[in-house]
């Protein structure tokens, strides 16, 4: 049988605007949270929920009906995600100061989060050292571990997604997790 | 059993990769040692940890979606086309050629109102106006092309008489010898024009 995901590209592809609508409701979320996990900012998040639907939509036609279309959406924002983390290695460090004024840095560029204080006082301390962990993480253990405690993804799907043996995915979950253990020891 | 690989069965235990007769043995494991244990509880907690604390991110922008789709390229028929046009290279070249052909063609038709004569003995051909006459009694050797005007022959024509875009007036004391033609319609004009060209170029 088919699911509704397939259903639902098949008639986007026939130009059906609102079914293509509906695969937006379905995965913005998912989508929004691997990248914010991913880069730690709110705006490049939501650049690639953008930047990834707009890949599916002009890759419809190329959509496998063989593979799930979560692995397929997955992979294209999780290479958008690897990639903006690429570009921004290399061109400026956020701890460097800038020069020309005393005091900022790269920080001070980036737009910042509006988050309220009642949604900051909601983070407890374990919440914080958790996301900080995750974000000390090198890339290539921090995208396994997002897709498999954030998508709950299974160590095949995450080797579907990220185009790699299972084996290497499954020491980098293994790696990644001793990591955040070592991270987290004294709170546990 | 040594506790590297206890801690190795562990994270498979955790990934739900772990056989059942693993499990029995990494548990008899657990039970005899003591740091083992302690590890354990660890990984575990952190495994809860991160699988709850995962999915509390902000919620998205409400206007999201709605950018996501003003995004979108145009509707995809329009895409198809084009699609359509990468494919076919050769056809497109072809058509796209045609086109232009015949647009230039066309313009060239309604290009210019003037009269045009064209003939071996046009001495003998009278013009008024737009009215070209072959007075009675006089004789016309070879062909005689009116473009643009209007043909009244009275006399004798020893040839093809072509009108194009005009009228052609025979009086009962005309004699043509050769054919009588009168063009007026894009299609056969364009004809007319290249079946000239080659002849043109065959003469030559």
């Amino acid at each position: 049988m088919e699911n509704l995901e397939g259903r639902l590209t098949k008639l986007a592809l026939k130009g059906d605007q609102r079914a293509f609508a509906e695969l937006v409701e379905l995965y913005k979320d998912k989508i929004y949270h691997l990248g914010y996990r991913m880069l730690n900012n709110r705006h490049e998040a939501e650049d690639i929920v953008q930047e990834t639907f707009l890949r599916v939509y002009r890759n419809l036609d190329r959509y496998d009906d063989n593979q799930k279309f979560s692995t397929w959406i997955y992979r294209i924002a999780t290479n958008l995600c690897i990639d903006r983390l690429r570009k921004r290695k290399p061109t400026y460090s956020l701890d460097a100061e800038l020069g020309d004024q005393e005091g900022t840095d790269g920080y001070s560029l980036i737009p910042s989060d509006n988050v309220t204080p009642e949604s900051e006082l909601l983070l407890s301390e374990t919440q914080r050292t958790i996301y900080q962990a995750i974000d000390e993480l090198p890339v290539k253990y921090r995208s396994v571990m997002i897709l498999r405690y954030l998508q709950d993804l299974s160590l095949q799907e995450i080797s579907d997604v990220l185009d790699m043996p299972v084996t290497t995915i499954k020491t980098r979950v293994h790696r990644g997790r001793e990591f955040l253990r070592k991270k987290l020891g004294p709170r546990l | 059993m040594e506790c590297k690989l206890a801690v190795s069965m562990m994270h498979d235990y955790l990934d739900d990769d772990l056989p059942g007769q693993q499990q029995r043995d990494l548990k008899e494991h657990l039970l005899s040692c003591p740091d083992c244990r302690a590890k354990f509880k660890e990984l575990e907690q952190t495994d809860m940890l991160l699988f709850s604390l995962m999915h509390q991110s902000p919620g998205v922008s409400d206007d999201l979606v709605g950018r996501i789709m003003g995004a979108l390229p145009p509707s995809r028929k329009e895409r198809r086309f084009i699609t359509w046009i990468k494919k076919h290279p050769a056809l497109t070249a072809a058509s796209v050629f045609l086109l232009v052909m015949l647009m230039s063609a066309v313009t060239l038709w309604k290009q210019d109102g003037q009269l045009v004569v064209k003939g071996s003995d046009l001495d003998q051909v009278v013009i008024q106006g737009d009215t070209v006459i072959v007075p009675s009694g006089k004789r016309v050797t070879g062909d005689l092309t009116v473009e643009n005007g209007k043909a009244q022959v009275y006399g004798e024509v020893n040839g093809n008489v072509t009108v194009i875009d005009g009228s052609l007036y025979q009086a009962s004391t005309a004699h043509i010898s050769g054919q009588v033609k009168s063009i007026d319609q894009a299609l056969s004009w364009f004809w007319y024009k290249v079946t000239n060209m080659f002849s043109d170029v065959a003469y030559r």
